[in-house]
């Protein structure tokens, strides 16, 4: 839908400027009557260019518009100060909100990418002693992280298990026939070790 | 057709029966119609405000220059007279050139996430598309227990190697890690070869401490002296060795100023984070 990117500044040109006004307003008046209807709440807006001498507003009746001003105006100052925001205000709030949202992002972001590191290092591709300082201790965290989800699952099916009452717990097989990889130090680890006879499902 | 929210299917125009999606757009319609206001403003020099009356009875307002500021002019129905005197128009120029600082960051912050957003996607793409034949490459959803406990063993190992490696990086030659401050003394961590980094890199307290709970080797523990940190722990203060005490503040409140852009709605504090 958006062909070019407005940048978010004041337009110099005169035409082009009046025409994004028209248009804007009559959408901010359609959205106003789409949100004043569908959550059945009194609003109103009040636009004022250079445009027209006088005001433009919702709701366009005269009487609707002077009921929600009334409504307003009868508000005790904290009431109506405590939501209230200017540009300023607002701005910095959606600066604040996207800033956080890109902080949480990137933060998933990095752990998606050490865990691509973790299973290359697992299948042989790379090795510990080629990561730097900072990979390794995010690698640490991934691993760790990973491991407490482990932990998480086998607490569940070990509930199921016991829940159950035919199955058993194979513990006694599971430690001897263990041969995960374990990356050598300087040298990269041997993955054909692994064991993939544990393939089938209980 | 199954879609993952309401977004680009048609919407009755009646009162919204189910009481939480009420709530819910309620909030959403409302941030987007100030977002709207907010852009009208910019891009096209209007005055503006929109007040709106939520389901709980609560108020938001939002009003360029400020909403009673337009609501009086409204009421009184004055003649629409604009630039009354100088001061008016010089404030006015004022607040325009801070709104036009906030909106340039707030483009730069979107831009941002949009990147890193569509990193998100990529890299989650990028997994589903990787079939390999490692069944621990696999969702542990689908793996059964003998395969958790495995999976777990070989990844306490590897954890083992990796902490090794890691260690390596903290050689540092016995030496106590001091903050506090002493004309004589020389300050910083020594590197691997003993020689003093004074380019102290404000990371490096966290990381340490990271790498000390990290790192099950004891011996190469860096201890920082708690009672001898003037700032608490997030924070290094940059040493030069030729400067006594007095010039280590001083020191330090220079850094920061000179680290930190002047912008008025950002605290400083806000620069020296760590990733």
């Amino acid at each position: 839908m958006t062909r070019n990117r407005v940048k978010m500044a004041y337009i110099e040109n005169e035409t082009s400027r009046k025409a994004t006004f028209r248009k804007r307003k009559g959408g901010i008046m359609k959205k106003a009557l789409e949100l004043s209807t569908l959550c059945d709440v009194p609003i109103a807006v009040i636009v004022q260019s250079e445009y027209n001498s006088v005001p433009e507003v919702f709701p366009p009746s005269r009487q609707a518009m002077g009921n929600v001003v009334a409504r307003w105006d009868s508000l005790p100052l904290v009431d109506k100060t405590k939501k209230m925001m200017n540009q300023e205000q607002f701005i910095q709030q959606r600066i604040t909100k996207a800033t956080e949202s890109c902080k949480k992002v990137a933060k998933e972001n990095k752990e998606l990418a050490m865990k691509e590191v973790m299973y290359d290092c697992l299948r042989g591709d790379t090795a510990p002693c080629d990561l730097g300082e900072d990979e390794l201790r995010d690698l640490g965290g991934v691993i760790d992280q990973y491991i407490k989800g482990l932990n998480r699952r086998i607490q569940v099916l070990m509930r199921d298990h016991a829940s159950s009452s035919t199955s058993v717990v194979p513990d006694a097989d599971v430690a001897t026939s263990v041969a995960m990889p374990t990356a050598e130090m300087g040298s990269s680890s041997n993955v054909k070790d692994f064991d993939l006879n544990q393939t089938q499902s209980e | 057709m199954v879609t993952k929210n309401k977004g680009r299917q048609k919407i009755e125009m009646v009162k919204m029966k189910n009481e939480n999606n009420l709530q819910v757009t309620f909030s959403k319609r409302r941030s987007g119609l100030f977002k709207k206001a907010s852009e009208l403003c910019t891009l096209c020099g209007a005055e503006i405000v929109v007040i709106v009356f939520s389901p709980g009875r609560k108020v938001f307002s939002f009003g360029h220059p400020n909403v009673d500021v337009v609501i009086d002019r409204f009421l009184n129905i004055n003649p629409h007279h604009r630039h009354q005197n100088n001061n008016l128009q010089l404030n006015e120029a004022c607040l325009n050139a801070v709104v036009q600082d906030l909106n340039n960051h707030l483009t730069q912050v979107t831009e941002q996430l949009e990147e890193e957003k569509k990193r998100n996607e990529d890299l989650k793409q990028k997994r589903k598309d990787d079939k390999s034949e490692n069944w621990w490459e696999d969702p542990i959803e689908g793996f059964n227990l003998r395969q958790l406990i495995e999976f777990k063993c070989g990844l306490e190992n590897f954890k083992k190697t990796v902490t090794t490696e890691a260690s390596k990086y903290l050689q540092v030659t016995g030496h106590n890690f001091y903050f506090g401050s002493s004309s004589n003394a020389t300050f910083g961590i020594f590197d691997n070869d003993g020689n003093t980094n004074s380019e102290l890199d404000l990371f490096n307290h966290r990381r340490l401490v990271d790498m000390n709970t990290f790192s099950g080797n004891h011996q190469n523990m860096i201890i920082p002296h708690p009672s001898t940190t003037p700032y608490g722990n997030n924070v290094i203060e940059r040493f030069a060795p030729e400067h006594d005490q007095n010039q280590n503040q001083y020191c330090f409140k220079q850094e920061r100023a000179s680290e930190c852009d002047h912008q008025p709605d950002h605290p400083p504090h806000c620069r020296h984070k760590y990733y």
